[in-house]
């Protein structure tokens, strides 16, 4: 089963991402902060996380920072509102697989959840 | 109250010698000749008009009668010289003022040249405001050093009238050769110092027609004081020049400050807007586009799905609106790096594909086989080329044909960028309008797209321009000069072709 995790603090947001997914055979849980974010990786154990970078308290550079450190192997595309090229570089540089930025097209999303997983797949 | 005075003093005046025409006419009829004689009102009107081309010279002579015999000549000029002086004290215009100065001067005294000079503080010298029988490139070169033996001489005597005749006299050979090439420098036989409380604050230079002519001690004490009210306006007049200089550079810099807290400003404004408005905006797209790409028996209506198709089409745009603002604001921050034009063309060309099938436009590009690459931020770029055919799409309509040229100019180590389009063109009234901030004709366009592009043009140090036919089409020019900085080692490990263009270098 195909698991992904979806991190954002609009609720609406993980909802909408969350039904789109289940509607094409994904296991999907979702987080609604940084601290929920890292909590979900451990017990959730997702393939794929996408991870929005703007958050209260811990924000997604800082939840991708220590995801890296204790699972380096989980796929994780960096969500953003707003494309600012230094924490875009930043995300990259602490081991982001990719970026997206709002508002979202669900077309190339799940194509690029789709290519990690099975990226995922060749390796193992 | 004076135009009226003159407009009737010249009435009169010409009323007089009309009189006196036909007078002559009367008297003298031999003096035309038959033919003409016998006519009514000819002759008095050619005698009129000889009495007005005579006018001048004998108003001249009159009065240089009455000034000769009647009146002191000098008083005459003394008087006009004091007119003047009382002028210049309401007038604190530096140029104005000194014209009047060397004018009055030259015309009243008789003179061959006049120079008025006055301090330049940033040259630490002496230039001339004003020159009176001059040629006018010949005084602007004029420069009289703070300390040639002229001013040092004016330091050391104050206000009093320099004759040169007089002071070269009584000067050893030595110094009296230095000082008169002072003197030869501002083709001058006087010079009259300008002081204000102590300090020279310019000086009056003027030589004579004639090689005897004396000004006598009575005329030295009118320069005396004629001198202190001049300076004493020269003065005020180079301090509101001063004054209005440093007022300017003030709004200059004030409007620098504003213009960066601005871009500041916006640049916050837009970060936030971008990021309050994209969420909404993420999820109204993300809802329709769930329902659009719903799997499984539901069909959706055409017409819903066609309403969902726009949906998602127009929060793509408004979130283009804020991306655009950031864009602008932020200026150039994103890495650089050599981007290869073509490439980033054929992206954007390749974006555009389908809707250009769609409407029937022939895109054809053409490259230059040596165009190098281009150190810049490709997310820049792609703005640029996004933008232009756009624009170009929209202007074409339906049927019609795009160019895209790239161009490299050796000669001038320049980047050319060309794009054509048939389209409807730009009315000559917009053309100086389409860079500008909001300005657009259609209702459904924010009016950022060329503003960004010309922005971003200038970041690069380049040049855009549009040349537009109206109906015929537009053609929008991009000049970027190459940037030939080679780039930190850092960023050369990024790609693999840098050090070939590098050595091209």
């Amino acid at each position: 089963m195909k698991k992904l995790l979806i991190v954002d603090d609009e609720v609406e947001i993980c909802e909408f991402l969350k039904s789109f997914f289940e509607d094409r055979d994904f296991k999907v849980a979702t987080a609604v902060s940084g601290e929920d974010a890292l909590r979900q990786v451990a017990v959730f154990q997702p393939h794929v996380v996408l991870l929005d970078i703007q958050m209260p308290g811990l924000d997604g550079l800082g939840a991708l920072k220590k995801i890296r450190e204790s699972y380096p192997k989980v796929k994780v595309i960096m969500v953003t509102a707003v494309e600012t090229q230094d924490k875009i570089e930043e995300a990259m540089r602490l081991g982001a697989d990719n970026y997206i930025t709002k508002p979202l097209s669900l077309e190339y999303l799940e194509k690029d959840v789709q290519d990690k997983i099975d990226l995922l797949a060749k390796i193992a | 109250m004076r135009a009226p005075k003159k407009v009737l003093k010249k009435v009169l005046v010409g009323l007089i010698l009309f009189f006196l025409g036909g007078l002559a006419a009367y008297l003298f009829p031999f003096l035309l000749p038959f033919s003409l004689a016998h006519h009514p009102l000819l002759p008095i009107f050619i005698m009129t008009g000889i009495f007005l081309a005579a006018f001048k010279p004998i108003e001249r002579s009159v009065k240089w009668f009455l000034e000769k015999y009647l009146f002191h000549k000098k008083t005459f000029a003394q008087m006009t010289l004091m007119d003047l002086a009382q002028e210049l004290t309401v007038n604190l215009d530096l140029q104005e003022l000194s014209n009047l100065v060397v004018n009055t001067f030259g015309e009243v005294l008789h003179l061959k040249s006049v120079a008025l000079l006055v301090p330049d503080p940033l040259q630490n010298n002496f230039e001339v405001a004003s020159a009176y029988g001059w040629a006018i490139s010949a005084s602007k070169k004029i420069r009289l050093a703070v300390d040639s033996p002229l001013l040092k001489l004016i330091h050391q005597t104050g206000p009093h009238v320099l004759v040169r005749g007089l002071l070269l006299q009584s000067l050893s050979w030595q110094e009296a050769n230095t000082l008169s090439r002072d003197f030869d420098v501002l083709q001058a036989g006087w010079v009259i110092p300008l002081f204000v409380k102590g300090e020279p604050v310019g000086l009056i230079a003027f030589g004579s027609l004639y090689p005897d002519t004396v000004f006598d001690q009575s005329d030295f004490q009118f320069f005396r004081e004629f001198s202190g009210t001049i300076a004493q306006s020269i003065h005020n007049a180079l301090i509101v020049k001063r004054l209005r200089q440093l007022n300017f550079e003030l709004q200059d810099s004030q409007s620098q400050w504003i213009q960066k807290t601005k871009l500041n400003a916006i640049e916050q404004l837009a970060a936030g807007i971008a990021h309050e408005i994209h969420n909404p905006l993420a999820i109204i797209s993300g809802k329709a586009q769930v329902l659009l790409m719903q799997k499984g028996p539901k069909q959706l209506e055409p017409n819903v799905q066609e309403s969902l198709n726009t949906i998602v089409k127009q929060t793509r745009r408004a979130a283009d609106i804020t991306r655009k603002l950031l864009l602008y604001s932020q200026g150039s921050r994103g890495p650089r790096d050599w981007v290869s034009l073509e490439k980033v063309l054929d992206e954007t060309l390749a974006l555009l594909a389908y809707q250009a099938t769609l409407d029937q436009i022939e895109i054809t590009r053409n490259l230059d086989p040596e165009l190098p690459r281009f150190y810049s931020n490709v997310q820049e770029v792609r703005e640029v080329f996004l933008n232009l055919l756009l624009n170009a799409v929209e202007a074409v309509g339906k049927e019609g044909r795009i160019t895209v040229e790239l161009k490299y100019r050796r000669e001038d180590d320049l980047i050319e960028i060309f794009c054509s389009d048939t389209g409807r063109g730009i009315p000559p009234e917009h053309v100086d309008k389409v860079f500008n901030p909001f300005f657009t004709t259609r209702h459904e366009a924010v009016g950022l797209g060329l503003f960004v592009t010309k922005q971003i043009v200038h970041r690069y140090g380049g040049a855009i321009r549009v040349e537009s036919q109206p109906g015929e089409g537009s053609l929008f020019i991009i000049q970027l000069p190459r940037q030939t900085e080679i780039p930190p080692a850092a960023e050369i490990k990024n790609s693999g072709t840098v050090e070939v263009t590098a050595q091209k270098v």
